[in-house]
């Protein structure tokens, strides 16, 4: 479960998030939904350690990223917006690398690493160097790079972006697949039908703050919108920036 | 620590097949050596030529001294025709030296004076002066002959003319004098240390940020510490892997190829002393590889890496090249000037001299202060949110 209170950073003069707060419990997909600018990648670098915050604080099982880093870093499974490979080292050796620095080994790594290959159908490429990889394949060790110590939450910054039909189609079921075996899914999209067609919790963010959150019930409900873009609209005030 | 070993075997087994990594830690160090083993092989087989064949002496003349043409061609000089403007030839490095005689040499021989001669050289010119000193030695041995045939002739002894008598002993010994060419080596050595762990150093940070993997690195359940220790130790890896080469390719070249014979003297540069030399260098990686990291990973990108750090190599080698020319006393004030310091001991051992026990703590302690500050700093660095930007 990830928890965020009041979090707030800011760069130079400028504010990324200003008072960000909203829960992701286990076994549900929680999507943050914002234009491009909105926070959402500050945000998600708050919890996953890289950055901290001016104020508010972030819980992952209770763990606090500021002062318990490890901890968080052990219970995250993080596929950030920049998520390059080594082009030198095979699929298989980006994975290992990750996993190894989990403080995994030996033959239970290597099993976990035949299980998300089979998983995420990435045999072909599995010991090819990553260097020359297309936008899906590359999507596709950077995930299993990511699950690799079998995480209870998991991070996904933008993880659609640049993706064709088929490899979106793949990662939608991967995510389902998270969310039933009980895990906490926390991912961040400007793609409506993304959020529309995955997500259990939505939490809205623009200009730093949450504008909204919920259902996609609950905002269809308030906002007394028919479908679920209407409710984005109505809650933005605008719909720059959403696709 | 374990984990900081991982990093270290993932950037080595990533370097290893990268070929510009390669080139910088196992070729680039070759090139230094060879270079400068083939340019003393040049310079050597130059003076030795010039001083043991018979030279050309171009004579205007010729003709107006006969015995003196006949004295100069029995000791190794072959007389040739002077070309017609001699200054001219000269100036232009066509001629290293002309000698001119004048149509009223052979009245003033024969009367007992002075009898004229020119000798059209150029001061400037290094590569003449061994060409010059031999026709120099070779008049004035005529011009003595001549002198003590005719006090003898007058009954006097030649011996009462010579008012002194001097004997030049040169305390250089043969290893020193090769040694003045041999400065060149303290650069090739530094050179060594700042460019062979140069690309992975880039690659390990700025790289590393550019291709989007150091986000997902840093989300790792593992201390920053940790990780900079992987990448420097990897980083210190190539780095001694081309220092090690360098001082190899120094010694295998100076022990085979024949540079004893082309320079005229004999070079014993052993194990030891290599050694001695890898000993008194190793601290210097200490220094450069946090440098070279704490740069790259403050740039922005690969690109920028790469302009700052290949500059690197030049800022220690400036000493160095003031030292092949003019050589600086070992003092502990140049100790304590890092990477200087190293290089005059560097130069102190190749010449066979006894370098101080105080010089090297001095300089090796300063050095080494020096790296773990800086290393402090790359963590520092490292810890800080701007690691994912850059500066």
């Amino acid at each position: 479960m990830i928890e965020a209170r009041g979090l707030r950073k800011a760069f130079g003069t400028v504010v990324a998030v200003d008072g960000v707060s909203f829960t992701a419990p286990d076994g549900r997909v929680t999507g943050l939904l914002g234009p491009n600018g909105a926070g959402k990648t500050t945000a998600l670098r708050i919890v996953c350690t890289v950055m901290r915050p001016d104020a508010g604080w972030v819980r992952v099982d209770g763990f606090d990223p500021v002062t318990d880093p490890r901890e968080v870093q052990r219970r995250l499974g993080v596929l950030p917006d920049a998520h390059g490979l080594y082009p030198r080292l095979t699929s298989r050796e980006n994975v290992r690398y990750f996993g190894r620095l989990h403080g995994l080994h030996g033959a239970d790594l290597d099993a976990r690493i035949e299980r998300l290959v089979s998983l995420l159908d990435m045999a072909d490429i599995a010991d090819r160097r990553s260097e020359g990889f297309s936008h899906g394949e590359r999507m596709k060790v950077a995930l299993a790079r990511a699950l690799v110590h079998d995480p209870q939450n998991v991070l996904l910054d933008e993880p659609t972006n640049g993706l064709d039909v088929m490899s979106t189609r793949a990662l939608r079921d991967i995510i389902r697949r998270l969310r039933e075996d009980g895990r906490c899914v926390l991912f961040s999209s400007h793609v409506m039908q993304e959020v529309a067609a995955l997500c259990d919790d939505v939490v809205i963010v623009a200009g730093g703050r949450v504008v909204a959150d919920g259902t996609p019930e609950d905002l269809r409900r308030t906002t007394g919108c028919d479908t679920l873009e209407d409710a984005f609209v109505a809650v933005l005030g605008t719909a720059e920036g959403l696709d | 620590m374990r984990r900081a070993g991982i990093v270290f075997t993932k950037e080595v087994l990533d370097n290893l097949r990268d070929r510009r990594s390669l080139l910088a830690a196992l070729f680039y160090p070759i090139l230094g050596p060879s270079l400068l083993v083939l340019v003393l092989l040049l310079v050597g087989r130059t003076f030795r030529d010039r001083a043991e064949s018979d030279i050309e002496l171009p004579v205007a003349g010729a003709a107006h001294a006969p015995n003196l043409m006949n004295y100069l061609g029995s000791h190794g000089l072959d007389i040739v025709e002077a070309p017609s403007d001699p200054e001219a030839a000269v100036a232009a490095g066509d001629a290293d030296v002309v000698l001119v005689v004048p149509e009223d040499f052979a009245e003033a021989f024969t009367s007992g004076q002075p009898a004229p001669l020119q000798l059209v050289v150029d001061g400037s010119r290094n590569t003449a002066t061994i060409s010059v000193g031999r026709v120099r030695r070779a008049l004035d041995s005529y011009s003595r002959r001549t002198g003590a045939l005719r006090l003898m002739a007058r009954g006097i002894n030649p011996a009462v003319v010579d008012a002194l008598a001097i004997e030049q002993v040169d305390v250089a010994t043969p290893q020193s004098q090769a040694a003045n060419l041999l400065n060149l080596m303290p650069y090739f050595v530094v050179f060594a240390i700042f460019v062979g762990g140069m690309y992975l150093a880039i690659d390990a940070t700025a790289g590393e940020r550019e291709r989007g993997s150091l986000e997902p690195l840093l989300t790792n359940p593992v201390a920053r510490w940790e990780i900079v220790a992987g990448k420097l130790g990897a980083t210190m890896l190539f780095t001694l892997v081309s220092l090690v080469e360098t001082l190899l390719a120094f010694a295998v070249l100076f022990n085979v190829v024949p540079l004893g014979d082309s320079l005229g003297i004999r070079l014993s540069l052993g194990v030891g002393t290599f050694a001695t030399i890898f000993l008194i260098t190793v601290p210097m990686v200490l220094l450069a590889v946090p440098l070279q990291l704490l740069i790259a990973a403050y740039t922005r990108s690969f690109k920028e890496a790469q302009n700052y750090l290949s500059m690197l190599p030049l800022v220690p080698a400036l000493p160095g090249m003031f030292l092949a020319f003019l050589p600086v006393k070992p003092a502990l004030w140049a100790m304590l000037i890092p990477t200087f310091g190293q290089q005059i001991l560097i130069n102190q051992v190749m010449r066979g001299e006894a370098v101080a026990p105080l010089h090297v703590g001095a300089a090796t302690a300063v050095t080494v202060v020096l790296g773990i500050a800086l290393t402090a700093l790359v963590v520092r660095l490292f810890e800080r949110e701007r690691i994912l930007f850059g500066r």
